[in-house]
């Protein structure tokens, strides 16, 4: 969307009625449901309207998915809008008028928009791989965890289903015939990216954050730290020391009281 | 048909006679002892009377079979004995083909017409089985298939197994929601003095989707996955003259279900209707409808799911409002509750003046009625009498008059005009011209 006509809605909606007073986001459980890439892209979100200073409560629900407009989590409840996932919430927030882009030049913003579909893309699709076409993992993590909140049969019919689904999901794009060291490479080669990119500056443009930190720490810090049977991503990430200090940063910053799960 | 010795029917009585051999043509595929059971009791007639019922009674027992084009009974002397009361009898059978199948359409909804295609396999195994197998369709956009299997059992039509297993999705456009049931269910009906009992198990995993953006918040809060295991007992005593358009005769329904073993969806329900039915000077029929039903979730911490709720309203049920109109709405979606009530009295006259009387006028009827009732939440937090307040004093009424038209056994139509006299606020009211078709009016 861009600030054109962000303004022009801005002058429209006016300023009292910009962010509602109870804005909701839904997500699964955290303890026992929540699994790897739904977790990166919730935390992504929520870090996201943290740096935009607004407002909201979590709201957790088995069926938060299910609710969803899109299929996915998470989703934000603003007035009478549903906005589902990172990128339409971004727009969504920025056409209210709360932008944490508007500063920058043309070529930052398009370079911004270039370095959040990489780490969508890669870090996202790897968080699958990981998570549904890893047996180990699939087996021993993803679905029980999927089933978890389900009476039998549907505590294995239901992941069974979902697993199928990712699985043809990922054959589409390409990334269910790679080997776990191809995945592994990938999210390494965009950890270095993002490295480069980084240096070190306090975030990726500069002295102030915008969507792109909140999406890479969604992102890094799940990775970082759900423990996950058979890799151990972990180590991988931690060699680029100023990826785990950003990530160190943003955790303090934003997340000082510990999040109860 | 068979060939008798012509004789007045009331000397028949006295004619001795015995069976000497049975004789059963055009068997393939049932089984002989499944034949044996139904015709040994011809062998215990004395007289020729008794001979001609016990085989008339067996050939209707074998027609309700459904696994036989056409029976047909000879009736011979027996040859080469001594005594001349011996009979020969002749069963001669044709069998259906072992496949058969068709399609048809059912108007069981709210006005809503299902194509239903079917391929059956008529006495499967030998034994009256059934499995077929079944696609449906509906104009509104629910479609499903099924595998069923159904079994008399001792060989008694009226005691039957039956079990299916099923895929549908189903369209609630009045709640705003759609669902997916995936099924499977195990019945054993059977009659008994008072009328004829079904009891099930079924267990449906149901997954909940809403419509579109503009379902209700509070519709869009159920959506996902439940599973229900629950047992039901069903109980119709139906005597009426016909099940579209009585004119004399009682009807009585009852349902009992009980949910909770497995599963995640916990109910006890209980649902009623009645109906009375009474001729009057001038072919006019007066009828009497009443229907009721509660449910209780024993759980304290969850709430009944709006897929397992009372709903009220429309053509069929309560006219004067639109499908389901009657009751508790979030953002035009209804909601359900877990008690309700409704009632109708009906008039039925033939058409004034009697057009196309002996014809097709007969097919028509004047229709004028008055209906109430109401749909309500109980309120577990205040007492009894306050509910019950509520559900008697909230209720909504209207009345009309309109044109009935019975197509056959398969459905009734409506076309009525209706004035609301009470509604409460939230309700989807259709005032004026209201059209119905389908099986059961209340």
């Amino acid at each position: 969307m861009t600030s054109l006509v962000g303004n022009v809605i801005q002058a429209e909606i006016g300023a009292p009625e910009r962010w509602p007073n109870n804005v909701k986001l839904y997500e699964p459980y955290q303890a026992e449901q929540i699994i790897l890439p739904d977790h990166a892209n919730c935390l992504g979100v929520r870090t996201f309207l943290k740096m935009c200073n607004l407002p909201f409560t979590r709201e957790l629900r088995i069926n938060a998915e299910e609710m969803s407009p899109s299929g996915s989590v998470p989703f934000l409840q603003a007035g009478v809008f549903l906005v589902a996932e990172f990128d339409p919430i971004v727009a969504f927030v920025g056409l209210r008028g709360f932008q944490l882009s508007q500063d920058l030049s043309e070529t930052e913003k398009s370079d911004l928009r270039a370095y959040c579909s990489m780490v969508s893309r890669i870090l996202g699709n790897a968080e699958k791989y990981l998570s549904w076409m890893m047996d180990t993992i699939a087996v021993e993590v993803t679905q029980p965890r999927v089933g978890a909140v389900h009476p039998w049969p549907l505590n294995w019919m239901i992941p069974m289903m979902k697993k199928f689904e990712v699985k043809s999901q990922l054959k589409s794009l390409g990334w269910a015939n790679k080997t776990l060291e191809e995945v592994l490479n990938e999210i390494k080669s965009c950890c270095q990216a993002l490295s480069e990119r980084l240096e070190q500056q306090k975030y990726f443009f500069g002295d102030q954050p915008t969507e792109l930190d909140a999406l890479v720490f969604g992102h890094l810090f799940s990775l970082l730290t759900i423990q996950l049977p058979a890799v151990d991503i972990a180590a991988d990430i931690k060699e680029f020391v100023n990826l785990t200090e950003f990530c160190q940063r943003i955790e303090s910053k934003y997340f000082k009281e510990k999040e109860d799960d | 048909t068979g060939k008798v010795m012509e004789l007045e029917a009331s000397t028949l009585a006295e004619i001795p006679a015995r069976v000497n051999k049975i004789i059963v043509e055009g068997i393939k595929k049932t089984k002989d002892d499944f034949i044996q059971k139904k015709l040994e009791s011809i062998f215990t007639a004395s007289t020729v009377e008794e001979m001609l019922l016990l085989c008339q009674s067996a050939k209707m027992d074998l027609s309700r079979m459904n696994i036989f084009k056409s029976v047909q009974i000879k009736i011979d002397t027996t040859k080469n004995v001594d005594e001349d009361d011996r009979y020969d009898v002749t069963f001669h059978m044709k069998e259906k083909r072992w496949f058969g199948g068709g399609m048809h359409a059912t108007f069981g909804g709210e006005n809503n017409a299902t194509m239903v295609s079917r391929l059956q396999f008529p006495n499967t195994f030998g034994r009256a089985e059934n499995v077929a197998l079944e696609y449906n369709k509906s104009l509104k956009g629910d479609h499903g298939g099924a595998l069923r299997f159904s079994k008399p059992l001792n060989g008694n039509p009226d005691v039957r197994f039956s079990t299916s297993v099923y895929k549908l999705n189903l369209e609630y456009p009045w709640s705003g929601f759609k669902e997916t049931s995936r099924g499977v269910n195990f019945d054993f009906t059977f009659p008994s003095n008072f009328g004829d009992h079904c009891l099930r198990w079924e267990g449906v995993w149901r997954d909940l989707r809403t419509m579109d953006r503009s379902t209700s918040f509070t519709v869009r809060e159920q959506a996902g996955h439940s599973l229900k295991s629950s047992i039901k007992h069903q109980f119709t005593r139906d005597e009426r003259d016909s099940p579209i358009l009585p004119s004399r005769g009682s009807l009585i329904k009852m349902e009992q279900e009980f949910a909770g073993l497995g599963g995640n969806v916990e109910f006890f329900r209980h649902d009623m209707e009645l109906q009375f039915n009474k001729k009057l000077i001038l072919d006019s029929v007066i009828q009497l409808s009443l229907a009721g039903g509660i449910m209780k979730n024993p759980n304290p911490n969850t709430e009944i799911r709006i897929n397992d709720r009372f709903f009220l309203g429309g053509p069929l049920t309560l006219r004067g409002f639109n499908t389901k109109g009657v009751g508790p709405h979030s953002e035009g979606n209804a909601l359900g509750g877990d008690v309700y009530w409704a009632s109708g009295l009906h008039l039925y006259t033939p058409l004034p003046f009697r057009p196309g009387k002996g014809g097709f006028g007969d097919f028509f009827r004047s229709h004028f009625f008055v209906n109430a009732g109401n749909v309500y939440n109980i309120q577990t937090d205040k007492p009894i009498i306050e509910n019950l307040r509520g559900l008697s004093e909230e209720f909504r009424l209207a009345y009309g008059a309109g044109i009935v038209l019975m197509m056959g056994n398969i459905a009734r139509l409506e076309l009525n005009y209706v004035v609301p006299v009470r509604a409460q606020t939230g309700d989807s009211i259709n005032s004026g011209l209201q059209f119905g078709i389908g099986v059961t009016f209340l």
